[in-house]
């Protein structure tokens, strides 16, 4: 059976389900608790868990992270909440360092298994210190995981199965995907990580797109198709470890690939994207070359229409789609 | 120091050069200025000079190799030098191998870099001369080719560059064929995986009817060859104006009493000035003349990426198809429109004669604007040609047959031809074709017009 939820509900169903079914699992981070989180995501969630599990924490990231990480260590399977992705910048080194590595330099004695949550991307009006899209970062670092769910039933099935993973795991949020809505499965329905999924079945062309762009891509998708151009949208879901198979599959199929992701261009994923289809056995199949639409390399600007200008639109989207398909270019 | 003797490359769009004979042997003194070789092109036939003095040596390509131009023929040696190493092909020193097998060419000699730089830029390197130690390709020589072939227009892509997408190069390799020629819908001309399948549909459907040759009893089995040189290419440049031109026809039928009387009137005084006077040179007189006022069909038609350009020559290059043994080729008299009578039957019957002898320059067959191709002599009533691109028009002429002419009154006997104009339909209309082919016939039936 399911149900619709918003995104955040899907969120908070999964948190909650994972700490009814696991004493180990706990939630913490800034304003988590009393105050419901800065979206709402947690709301509700001290009153039924308690302040012993429900944690409002200090504004200190980097000592969250490194709490994380010990807390993993112990036995515990910790949820962090990272406020805003931009302040995971002061998180680096516990993560990058600490939380990454020790499993390996300790010759596979201990788990990680904490599950980093944080809400990532522009569209808020909410300025270049509150806008970033830092998931890249992470996928450069081995020993971490990156999810970036979609839809609310990924969202609550991936959170469950990041909780489940012995290992870090960067579960990236979106902001403008809180209160959207789709059918959520009731239950405790982990989604294994690294499960590529089509999202939508197309003969044309390829959309790899991550997060707020895979229900971008879909719009464009429902337009294009009235143009006789049939769009196949393939949500990687995990970035890292990722699974390839289903996009290289697509892309024999279809020839054509544009990869929508709303970081920077330059140095962002779809230049893995890339690399990963034109080294793989797609490459004799592609009848133009890989095209990428991702957020142009700048600060998010303040000024909404700057704002809006940055991150690929559903129009941009469609403008790129229809060039690659009817040009070739 | 080694002076490599390459396959020299006479003309723009020569790709390859096959060696006739050789007129030095291996171990000949020759001087700077000797020719050493005969090399055969699409077009003509030219000898090769030493660019050095010294020894010849290290000859890797025999009669009848077709090789990429470029490619390393044989090496002038100081005395006592040796060969580069690369230029010891020890299979064909020690024990010679059958021409077949021998018709490879000879490996390329180029730095990692230089290897990598082509391979990325899909330059080929058997193309290139080296200029670093022993004729190794360095990277400077493949960053000069790179930025020629950059230069180049697009409807001439630098050989060995095809553009075409991994899905088309799929598909031609799966399919066994080669992608050249194939014409390319992409972004400038990219070929598309779709054009390699419409180009594979069409190759079915030709083949079908003669796919499973059934030998009768006691048939001779039939040796089959594969076309060279000039066959080859004119093989290739009508396929590619057959399926890529959408040809057009017009024929009409021309009275030659008055150009027939004229001819025989002028012919002692043309012959006076050591020329012939054919009808193929009156009729080049009246095209020539006529074409300043036809632009359209005096033009070319290029694709320059998604755009296709259309050039109107004010100058008339008029190119007359000569048959020769096994071809044929196509010398152009240049600026046609400004020459008198005995100067076009003077330069039509050089040009042919030479033509047959296979001793024209590469410029003497290049820039036509439009073609002329008689059959008269044979008994061809009427027949289309095929253009050859860029231009946009060629002109079939039929013989003169006797035909009962209704003069008004009565019918009278009279030598009558019949035209047919083959046209590019995409760049010429039905209007524009037929009021050309009105004035020709005017100015033959009536020759004195030519003088308007």
């Amino acid at each position: 059976m399911s149900r619709e939820l918003t995104y955040a509900q899907a969120i908070r169903e999964a948190i909650a389900l994972a700490m009814e079914r696991d004493d180990r699992v706990f939630l913490f981070g800034e304003d988590v608790g009393i105050y419901g989180g800065a979206f709402g995501v947690t709301d509700g969630l001290l009153d039924r868990f308690g302040p012993e599990r429900v944690r409002d924490t200090p504004i200190s990231e980097a000592v969250l992270a490194g709490v994380a990480t010990g807390a993993a260590m112990t036995g515990m399977r910790p949820i962090l909440e990272i406020q805003f992705m931009d302040f995971i910048t002061l998180s680096m080194e516990q993560l990058v360092l600490q939380a990454a590595k020790l499993r390996f330099m300790l010759g596979g004695k201990v788990n990680i298994p904490f599950v980093l949550r944080t809400p990532a991307g522009a569209g808020t009006g909410a300025a270049a210190q509150h806008s970033e899209s830092l998931e890249n970062w992470f996928v450069h670092v081995p020993g971490i995981k990156v999810v970036m769910p979609s839809t609310p039933a990924d969202a609550k099935g991936l959170l469950l199965g990041a909780i489940e993973d012995p290992n870090p795991v960067i579960f990236v949020e979106h902001k403008l995907l809180y209160r959207h809505k789709g059918p959520v499965p009731e239950g405790y329905t982990p989604i294994p990580l690294s499960q590529t999924q089509v999202k939508r079945e197309g003969a044309d062309l390829t959309i790899v797109a991550t997060s707020l762009m895979v229900l971008r891509a879909l719009e464009a998708a429902e337009t294009l198709a009235q143009e006789g151009i049939q769009v196949e949208v393939v949500d990687p879901r995990t970035l890292k470890p990722l699974d390839e198979q289903p996009i290289i599959d697509s892309v024999k199929k279809t020839g054509r690939v544009l990869i929508v992701h709303e970081a920077c261009k330059t140095g962002g994923y779809g230049g893995e994207l890339a690399a990963i289809i034109a080294g793989s056995e797609a490459f004799d199949y592609l009848d133009a070359p890989i095209r990428r639409l991702a957020g142009l390399d700048m600060p998010v600007p303040y000024n909404r229409e700057l704002e809006r200008r940055m991150v690929p639109q559903v129009e941009d989207i469609v403008d790129a789609a229809r060039k690659l398909v009817r040009e070739g270019i | 120091m080694a002076t490599p003797v390459i396959m020299p490359k006479f003309g723009m769009a020569q790709e390859e050069g096959t060696v006739i004979r050789w007129l030095k042997q291996e171990g000949d003194r020759v001087e700077k200025g000797d020719v050493l070789l005969e090399v055969m092109t699409d077009k003509v036939d030219m000898e090769v000079e030493a660019q050095a003095s010294g020894i010849l040596q290290g000859i890797r390509v025999g009669p009848g190799e077709t090789v990429p131009v470029t490619t390393v023929l044989a090496y002038i040696l100081e005395p006592g030098e040796a060969l580069p190493q690369e230029a010891t092909p020890a299979a064909r020193t020690q024990a010679p191998a059958p021409a077949e097998e021998t018709a490879k060419p000879p490996a390329v000699k180029a730095s990692p870099v230089a290897r990598r730089m082509a391979a990325e830029q899909g330059i080929d390197l058997a193309r290139l001369t080296g200029s670093g130690p022993g004729g190794r390709i360095t990277k400077e020589d493949v960053l000069a080719a790179a930025q020629a072939a950059d230069q180049a227009p697009d409807s001439s892509p630098e050989p060995g560059r095809v553009r075409a997408t991994p899905a088309a190069r799929r598909l031609a390799r799966e399919a066994g064929i080669p992608l050249d020629g194939i014409p390319g819908s992409g972004p400038r001309g990219r070929i598309q995986a779709r054009d390699v399948e419409r180009h594979l549909a069409a190759l079915a459907a030709s083949a079908e009817p003669e796919a499973q040759p059934i030998p009768g009893p006691g048939a001779r089995p039939e040796r089959a060859a594969p076309l060279t040189g000039m066959r080859r290419t004119i093989a290739r440049r009508l396929t590619h104006s057959w399926q890529s031109i959408p040809h057009v026809t017009f024929t009409a039928s021309v009275d030659m009493r008055q150009a027939e009387a004229l001819r025989q009137r002028l012919k002692p005084d043309v012959e006076a000035r050591g020329a012939r006077f054919t009808p193929t040179v009156l009729l080049a007189l009246a095209v020539a003349r006529l074409l300043p006022r036809h632009p359209r069909l005096n033009a070319w038609l290029q694709a320059e990426g998604d755009e296709l350009l259309l050039t109107q020559h004010s100058q008339v290059n008029l190119g007359v198809a000569v048959a020769l043994d096994d071809g044929l080729i196509v010398p152009v008299i240049h600026g046609a429109e400004e020459l008198g009578l005995a100067a076009l039957a003077q330069r039509i019957g050089d040009l042919s004669q030479r033509a047959r002898r296979g001793d024209l320059q590469p410029q003497e067959v290049m820039d036509g604007t439009f073609t002329i191709s008689n059959l008269g002599m044979f008994p061809v009533d009427h027949f289309t040609a095929l253009i050859n691109p860029p231009q946009v028009a060629i002109l079939a002429v039929g013989r003169a047959r006797m035909q009962p002419v209704w003069d008004g009154e009565g019918f009278q006997p009279a030598p009558v031809l019949q035209l047919t104009l083959s046209a590019d339909h995409r760049a010429v209309d039905g209007a524009v074709a037929a009021a050309f082919l009105a004035d020709l016939k005017a100015v033959l039936e009536e020759p004195a017009r030519l003088l308007l």
